[in-house]
């Protein structure tokens, strides 16, 4: 089948017959198809706009988020922050650098987290202009329309990741090589070495699509390579990346580099083998791979090397996620515009599916596209909508969203306990929260004394006992997030809440729903005041 | 008839003139417990035997050691007697010096201010230590407090000798005998502040660290040694105060501090003895500043820091040199000059008070806030605290001190604008390279998507 049967319905819709008038014809036909094409467009983007900002900071921050703002204050010299947050952690500094300039005019949660969803969003965008690249104008509005309502993408974008701008860069990389391809122009392949640059500026894990990258090339034999492009577009691409080992090392901080690296290469595996198999899918959405997976397979006969490109642009972070030790549940956001466009392709071009009758068969797989397509965006968009409504659990599952009652505790905090003050939690994620809310340091109990088993961002207290005798720890921080996670530590500090005449001095409750349906007040933040 | 008519309005009359009268008396002096500043809590902690020149002799802009100082070994004191300038403690093994009236006069010599070597030396002490000094690197936090708070470089110990007649002064005004000893008998018949404030309904505690109800003078018959709570609460030593439990039951453990705090309940009037903190040679300074930080913070942390004044002061001068003469205001006193710090929220920030001063000033202090009479003649001429305090302005907020003096090591970071110069550099040259490739590339004979097949791509 020729590639030209595979136009969607807008397509033909949009490419009707000139009128007998040529220049009037095409003035109306253009200005009538700009508007349905401006339309729709818009439509998705409110709609991915309006997803992501719903109740957007109804809940404060969590761990992640508090320490890239805190890194943001930091570079803008926040007062206090500044001394409480370091510069360097474990990833570049684009994101933080772009939160720092807005940071100049005042910190706020808020505006980090409109940074996010503005960059959430102008991927939604990205994500058109590939898919309609890809296979046409109706399956890139399609491909952006999944996106703007899959879960995963909202979840993630509404709060302050690095993966939200990743995956921006990463999708952007993704549509030059695609350019690339379709051209075989070498300025796109260097743009390619650009798009590649950013996203490692924007999260360092990016730099693993270069395996895509290069499988794609190494399979796709269609596409010609040039060595000199492809070195001109890898010298680009480290170019690109050089602010960060740059700024690194005229700190004289290239060992804080190398120590992240031997954490994360050394540390324990935080979660069970099957942990993306379990929340993954969920979040992008079954039916949204299900159709994907279909397309590739009842489509196998039109495959060409825009599918090689996009299952390797899965492929590879899946497998390597899969493997690396340490995981999260935003990781494997880089494949979820892939999935998108594999999706968007396939019901738009359900009618190039062994047509038996026709005429018949077109508009038969118009309505069963639509009719799936329907059922797939409503369901994305009934589970966006739960997972953006405040948590009833009083659980938490990092890179999920807030930490409900974390930023109310710390405001507390900040208004209420001495400056200088210095507290212990369970652990590393609720300090963080504290510290960017409350202005205060704050330690974790759980921190391991053993450099090879810690964040070397995080210091340990070695000896609890030692510091509140002496009063350099005054307030101990109980949350249940943090202590359902670790019932050791949990105990540990209410028995040194107990032995240092622990005075609880403030608690935060949420409303969840208990076991009857009936919504309660949890404690899931109890502050103690300590001394010997 | 006509008579009752006539008396009534002389009635009311007269009742009118009774109750005006009663409300003049009642404003004329203060209800029991109502203060003449905001200052509604005074919290006194008497730590031991150090100089202010032995604590803050090198501190900036105080009243501290002179240069070229250097006093000679020896009391004869001749032209080529060799000197000991004043050192840094460093890791000096500290060692208790004499502190006896006896050796007082030996270290005065008559105001010269000459005798600290030598009349250690000639005790077969090591009189070089007595020019040893602490600075920021050997009790940080005190000098932090002084940063933050008020530092009195010219505060008196009341007595030349030890502990007991300097703590007599500071709670009675007076010396109670003639020798730093206890009495036999106890002291008798001397009134103290405790009595005042019990009388007029005030309240106050004495705090003391690992308090032992058993221990008071009584037992001194029995015992071989004289327990140090013995020595340093006068109030020990004092019948009414062991046998009253109206007053016995304000001496109290020093752990009822923290609960006080925390219950609201903490007295008007505390004096606090850190037992096993208090400084006292051979013990380490940084035991005492433990558990005053402690203190102070925890005091931070309640509902009256914002009407509360804890002073720290140092009850004799412990052997250490000083270079400043005291003042002899009778025959027991002043002795040397002993560090002294107030931390309050309406202390002056980084201040140095050089009012004169001595212990019996807390006395005045406490008399003029809480409308008492003084107790004795020294503490009815005694300056006031007042000048370390500024009611003008609002209190401060509690801001926790660092024990530690130095500036924390500097975190590895770079220049924010090396930062802002990579990052936005990349940025900009990744702008360049996106827009000169958009350009670059005719989009006009870019095969749009639907028309394009394999074999349309350029080879």
């Amino acid at each position: 089948m020729d590639i030209k049967n595979l136009f969607s319905i807008s397509e033909r819709v949009t490419h009707r017959p000139l009128p007998n008038n040529p220049a009037a014809g095409v003035w109306k036909s253009w200005e009538r198809t700009a508007v349905i094409r401006f339309a729709r467009i818009a439509f998705v983007m409110c709609l991915a706009i309006g997803l992501r900002l719903w109740g957007l900071n109804q809940i404060g921050f969590n761990t992640d988020e508090a320490v890239y703002s805190g890194q943001a204050a930091a570079i803008a010299q926040a007062p206090i922050l500044k001394d409480i947050f370091p510069v360097f952690r474990a990833h570049p500094l684009l994101f933080q650098f772009s939160l720092a300039l807005l940071f100049n005019f005042g910190v706020s949660d808020l505006t980090a987290r409109l940074l996010a969803v503005a960059i959430g969003v102008a991927t939604v965008y990205v994500v058109y202009c590939l898919g309609s690249l890809l296979y046409g104008e109706d399956a890139g509005i399609l491909a952006a329309l999944i996106m703007a309502v899959m879960p995963y993408h909202v979840t993630v974008t509404r709060q302050v990741l690095l993966d939200g701008p990743m995956v921006l860069f990463s999708t952007l990389t993704l549509y030059l090589l695609a350019r690339y391809a379709l051209t075989e122009r070498p300025v796109w392949l260097h743009a390619v070495g650009i798009g590649m640059g950013l996203t490692f500026l924007a999260k360092e894990t990016g730099i693993i699509l270069i395996g895509a990258v290069y499988a794609f090339f190494a399979l796709a034999s269609e596409i010609n390579v040039r060595i000199r492009d492809l070195a001109l577009s890898l010298v680009l691409m480290v170019a690109m990346m050089l602010p960060f080992p740059l700024s690194l090392i005229l700190a004289g901080g290239s060992k804080v580099g190398g120590q992240y690296l031997v954490w994360q290469l050394f540390r324990r595996p935080n979660h069970t083998w099957d942990f993306y198999l379990t929340t993954v899918p969920v979040a992008i959405g079954i039916l949204v791979i299900i159709i994907a997976l279909l397309g590739l397979w009842l489509l196998r006969k039109q495959n060409t090397w825009r599918e090689k490109l996009l299952v390797w642009w899965i492929l590879v972070p899946v497998v390597f996620f899969q493997i690396w030790p340490t995981k999260g549940f935003q990781y494997l956001l880089p494949i979820a515009p892939a999935l998108a466009v594999l999706a968007g392709r396939m019901l738009t071009h359900w009618s190039a599916i062994e047509p038996s009758s026709r005429s018949n068969h077109s508009r038969n797989s118009v309505w069963i596209s639509a009719l799936v397509g329907g059922i797939m965006i409503l369901n994305l968009f009934a589970v966006s909508w739960q997972t953006i409504q405040p948590g009833t659990s009083g659980t938490f599952l990092a890179g999920t969203g807030g930490v409900p009652g974390g930023r109310e505790a710390g405001q507390w905090i900040q208004q209420n306990i001495p400056a200088n003050a210095t507290l212990l939690t369970i652990g590393p994620s609720m300090a963080n929260i504290l510290e960017f809310y409350g202005y205060r340091k704050a330690y974790g109990i759980s921190v391991s004394p053993n450099p090879l088993h810690r964040n070397p961002s995080y210091e340990p207290i070695n000896n609890p006992n030692l510091v509140i005798r002496t009063n350099d720890i005054q307030y101990l921080v109980w949350d249940s997030y943090s202590a359902e996670r670790s019932a050791f530590f949990s105990e540990r500090l209410l028995a040194l809440a107990a032995r240092f005449n622990g005075r609880v001095i403030h608690t935060e409750s949420v409303l969840v729903t208990s076991e009857d349906g009936t919504q309660i007040a949890k404690p899931v933040i109890v502050i103690y005041m300590v001394h010997p | 008839m006509m008579f009752l008519k006539k008396i009534t309005p002389l009635f009311f009359l007269f009742t009118l003139l009774l109750s005006t009268s009663h409300v003049g008396s009642v404003s004329a002096s203060r209800f029991a417990g109502e203060t003449s500043t905001p200052i509604e809590h005074l919290v006194v902690v008497m730590q031991q035997n150090h100089t202010f020149d032995n604590y803050f002799g090198t501190y900036p802009e105080a009243n501290g050691i002179p240069a070229n100082t250097c006093l000679a070994v020896s009391l004869s004191n001749g032209p080529d007697t060799p000197c000991i300038s004043p050192f840094n403690i460093g890791s000096y093994p500290v060692t208790d010096l004499s502190h006896s009236a006896s050796t007082f006069q030996a270290q005065y010599q008559n105001g010269k201010m000459n005798g600290f070597v030598g009349a250690l030396n000639k005790l077969n002490q090591d009189g070089k230590l007595t020019m040893a000094y602490f600075d920021d690197r050997d009790i940080p936090f005190y000098w932090n407090l002084a940063d933050q708070y008020v530092l009195f470089d010219n505060y008196f110990s009341s007595a030349h000798t030890g502990s007991i007649m300097n703590r007599m002064f500071s709670i009675t005004g007076q010396s109670g005998g003639e020798e730093n000893r206890i009495p036999v008998e106890g002291f008798v018949d001397i009134p103290t502040i405790f009595d005042r404030l019990q009388e007029r309904g005030i309240s106050w505690k004495y705090y003391i660290r690992d308090y032992n109800p058993e221990f008071n003078y009584r037992a001194l018959r029995e015992l071989d040694y004289l327990p140090p709570q013995i020595q340093w609460v006068p109030l020990l030593s004092m019948d009414r105060f062991l046998d009253d439990p109206e007053l016995s039951s304000h001496i109290v453990d020093f752990s009822e501090y923290y609960t006080d705090l925390q219950n609201g309940t903490l007295p008007a009037v505390s004096y606090v003895l850190l037992l096993g903190a208090t400084e006292h040679p051979v013990s380490d300074p940084q035991l005492g500043q433990i558990t005053t930080r402690t203190m102070i913070q925890t005091l931070m942390q309640s509902d009256v820091w914002k009407s509360s004044a804890l002073l720290i002061t140092f009850d004799d001068w412990g052997g250490w040199y000083d270079h400043v003469s005291p003042p002899q205001v009778d025959k027991y006193g002043y002795g040397f000059r002993v560090p002294a710090m107030l931390v309050s929220a309406y202390a002056r920030q980084g201040y140095i008070d050089h009012t004169q001063l001595d212990h019996t000033s807390l006395l005045k202090f406490i008399e003029s806030n809480w409308d008492i009479e003084p107790l004795a003649q020294r503490d009815a001429q005694a300056n006031n605290l007042t000048s370390a305090f500024d009611f003008s302005s609002a209190p401060r907020d509690p801001v926790f001190i660092s024990a530690l003096r130095e500036v924390p090591e500097a975190r590895l970071e770079p220049r924010r604008v090396v930062i802002y110069i990579a990052y936005g550099s990349a940025m900009l040259f990744a702008l360049i390279i996106l827009l000169r490739a958009h350009r670059k590339d005719n989009l006009q004979s870019l095969p749009r998507p639907m028309d394009l097949s394999e074999e349309t791509r350029p080879s």
